[in-house]
């Protein structure tokens, strides 16, 4: 079975779980908990929430460093069948996955969507019924219902209408493009794109005022047609991999931690830049800072895992990029270099705020 | 601690599950069911299907709901007797299994055998879990649960005798929409809430006014058997349902396991549809379903020679709290002549799964000769 990218499982302990990649080491799959029931471990740090007859925790990777580190030391511990040592990578970065025994359900996106289609709108609520005529609305640009699906609480039916976003999955990277140049081209009168001034209550939030510069920021940002308003619920629209599309193979490259360092670059492709993990394929690498380890190498891949770094660049577009530099061995092809972006023990170190890509002025 | 999804009684070192009244099951086919009584034939769970997968039983004059990432029939019995009619034969045809035909009654029931039973909610555990969560992190349909708890709770019910149960319990509710229903378990701590909230004053917690209920009653006639004046009479004064923060509440008592009266293994021989008058000895166990009225100084108006009636039996939560002790009441139902182990008797059943699909269901009701 492929576990698709942003897809829902639920293991047998309770645990809300978001698929966090389309490879997958074998009788794993990677995923970034959501929601974490809170008999075991718990956090006044991080949001509680209701779900499923459960007092949970929901994860946020942006708390405070030292707690968030505390609350994930104490879920390593308590819950050790979830944290994955990747045998490619020479120093394990910290993935968490689920064994393929310990899921009591796997949502299905497109499913759900196609089971929601299905439902007469007059039994629908606002929220569903905004959903299925964004979905409609889509269908037009050609696109087939079987490429498209809903994730998060719409498609496990927690959400909360008014507040909760409406999150679509288009199955397929081409498809997802041809479909990025249709909201472009096209309108409706419930879309609407997010203002420069929602862009820019965006960029304060996290660390991406220290990071990018904001005129630039908000112009990459405003060209992204994967996130809007639809009947004023916000849309967010992934990518997701068929397996015989995905940019790389699990298991089919050895990574070799290099050191820490930045580079700037020319981007010579984007096409996998709107999945997680994305990538953005670059030329002319130049060392910026860093390690002196890392002083002389040519990069060849900027790879990122956190969704804020889709689509942001395009070709021979300049970008700056923070990051572990690692050395990667293919099973067959040449050895190279990549830049990697947002690992989870990321977030526990000072790397949170350090680590970025921003396209630069020429 | 490990989660368990089952209440577990410990009786004599024996694990059993106590499905009660109200909780939710999900079957091995993936039918959700409610509960629909605290004590069960046995191996087999009475209970209603509440949500059926559109995939998996072709169902009609249904509402459908996306619910569990699926496509769900809103199964309802108050529907045209025609069409449920059809809705059951389509799950006898397929699912023979969830229908009980009970030699001991002379009828049947819907249901869920023990063996079939994928999940069975903890509702209990679920109230607990909510109170656990900080006031700031709840919305305000939750914060409406709290609020409700905390009423119960001033009634002197300990939470621990408390349970949410459906779209509360299992998180798919809608704000503003969906109905709080709360579990009381025993029966003294029903009535205690019911006291309760008959002297409480709180600008959280309303009641449908008489004008309410009249305009409710001009749109939605229940029953040709009540005038306007009777049915606003008979509904005003009930205090199981309101509105907490705007939002519809239920309360549900449930028998604790040690105060079940429903005698599973009696002999019940059906004699026909009759009208009664009667005056109630005791409505103790009018608050729990199935329930009872002890009655005294019966007389059947209709449909049978005359024979003291010992008390009326509903399985349908509307007669719930119908009437008072010493009110006199007039109702339609199923008279029964039962042997159990105290005895033979007769008695009146208001409401068995039969009534939804036969010309018996549009007759039964039950009123307090009150206006």
């Amino acid at each position: 079975m492929h576990y698709y990218e942003s897809s829902m499982i639920t293991t047998k302990d309770g645990l809300i779980c978001q698929v966090y990649g389309n490879e997958h080491p074998k009788g794993r799959i990677l995923v970034k908990p959501k929601y974490i029931p809170t008999d075991k471990i718990s956090s006044d740090a991080l949001p509680y929430r209701f779900i499923s007859g459960r007092k949970m925790n929901r994860l946020d990777l942006w708390i405070d460093k030292d707690k968030l580190k505390e609350y994930l030391t104490a879920f390593t511990k308590e819950y050790p069948d979830y944290v994955f040592k990747s045998e490619v990578h020479d120093k394990s970065p910290l993935f968490f996955a689920v064994p393929e025994e310990d899921i009591e359900k796997a949502y299905s996106p497109n499913k759900g969507l196609a089971e929601l289609m299905s439902i007469p709108i007059k039994d629908l609520d606002d929220h569903l019924r905004a959903l299925v005529e964004f979905v409609s609305f889509l269908l037009k640009s050609g696109i087939k219902l079987k490429d498209l699906g809903i994730t998060y609480s719409t498609l496990m039916g927690h959400y909360s209408p008014n507040m909760s976003d409406i999150n679509i999955v288009v199955y397929g990277k081409e498809k997802f493009w041809e479909l990025m140049k249709f909201l472009e081209k096209n309108k409706d009168k419930d879309l609407k794109w997010k203002t420069y001034e929602e862009w820019e209550n965006f960029y304060k939030k996290r660390n991406r005022h220290m990071i990018h510069k904001k005129e630039i920021y908000i112009e990459n940002m405003y060209r992204k047609k994967s996130e809007g308003f639809f009947k004023d619920t916000l849309f967010v629209i992934f990518a997701v991999e068929n397996e015989d599309e995905t940019w790389f193979k699990w298991g089919e490259e050895g990574y070799k931690q290099v050191g820490v360092a930045k580079f700037e670059g020319l981007v010579t492709d984007n096409k996998n830049s709107v999945v997680r993990p994305g990538c953005y394929e670059i030329s002319d690498t130049k060392f910026v800072d860093g390690d002196e380890s890392c002083r002389n190498l040519q990069i060849s891949k900027i790879v990122f895992y956190s969704r804020d770094y889709c689509m942001l660049a395009y070709p021979d577009e300049k970008i700056e990029a923070s990051g572990v530099i690692e050395e990667v061995t293919p099973k067959s092809g040449e050895r190279y270099y990549r830049l990697v972006i947002g690992y989870f023990d990321s977030y526990l170190t000072e790397r949170r705020d350090e680590e970025y890509i921003k396209v630069i002025e020429d | 601690m490990n989660y368990e999804v089952r209440t577990i009684c410990k009786i004599n070192s024996i694990k059993m599950t106590y499905y009660h009244e109200a909780g939710l099951i999900d079957s091995t086919d993936d039918i959700q069911f409610k509960v629909y009584s605290s004590t069960h034939p046995k191996g087999f769970i009475i209970a209603k299907p509440k949500y059926v997968p559109a995939d998996l039983l072709s169902l009609t004059g249904l509402k459908k709901r996306f619910l569990f990432s699926k496509c769900m029939f809103r199964f309802n019995l108050f529907n045209k007797k025609e069409v449920v009619e059809k809705n059951l034969d389509a799950i006898r045809s397929k699912f023979p299994y969830y229908i009980y035909e009970c030699k001991k009654h002379q009828n049947w029931f819907l249901g869920v055998p023990e063996k079939k039973v994928k999940k069975f909610y903890d509702t209990k555990k679920g109230l607990q879990e909510l109170l656990k969560v900080p006031e700031e992190d709840l919305d305000d349909y939750l914060k409406a649960v709290r609020k409700l708890v905390d009423i119960l709770v001033e009634a002197g019910i300990p939470t621990e005798n408390l349970g949410i149960s459906h779209s509360t319990l299992l998180g798919n509710y809608t704000p503003g929409e969906s109905d709080i229903d709360m579990l009381i378990f025993g029966m003294d701590n029903g009535w205690k809430a019911i006291k309760h909230l008959e002297k409480y004053k709180n600008p959280s917690l309303k009641w449908k006014s008489k004008e309410d209920w009249a305009t409710y009653y001009q749109k939605r006639v229940v029953s040709k058997v009540y005038t306007e004046e009777e049915y606003v009479a008979n509904m005003v004064r009930k205090k199981d349902d309101g509105f907490i923060d705007g939002n519809v509440f239920s309360l549900f008592c449930i028998e604790n396991k040690d105060e079940s009266w429903y005698d599973w293994e009696a002999q019940h021989e059906p004699l026909g549809t009759v009208k009664i008058n009667a005056k109630v000895k005791d409505a103790y166990h009018s608050i729990v379903r199935p329930g009872y009225y002890e009655l005294e100084e019966t007389k059947i108006l209709e449909g049978h020679e005359d024979v003291p009636i010992k008390r009326i039996v509903t399985w349908a939560r509307p007669f719930s709290l119908q009437a008072k002790e010493n009110e006199r009441i007039e109702a339609c139902g199923l008279l029964e002549k039962v042997k159990s182990k105290e005895g033979e008797f007769y008695q009146v059943v208001i409401g068995y799964f039969d009534t939804y699909t036969t010309d018996r269901g549009e007759k039964e009701y039950l009123k307090a000769l009150i206006s």
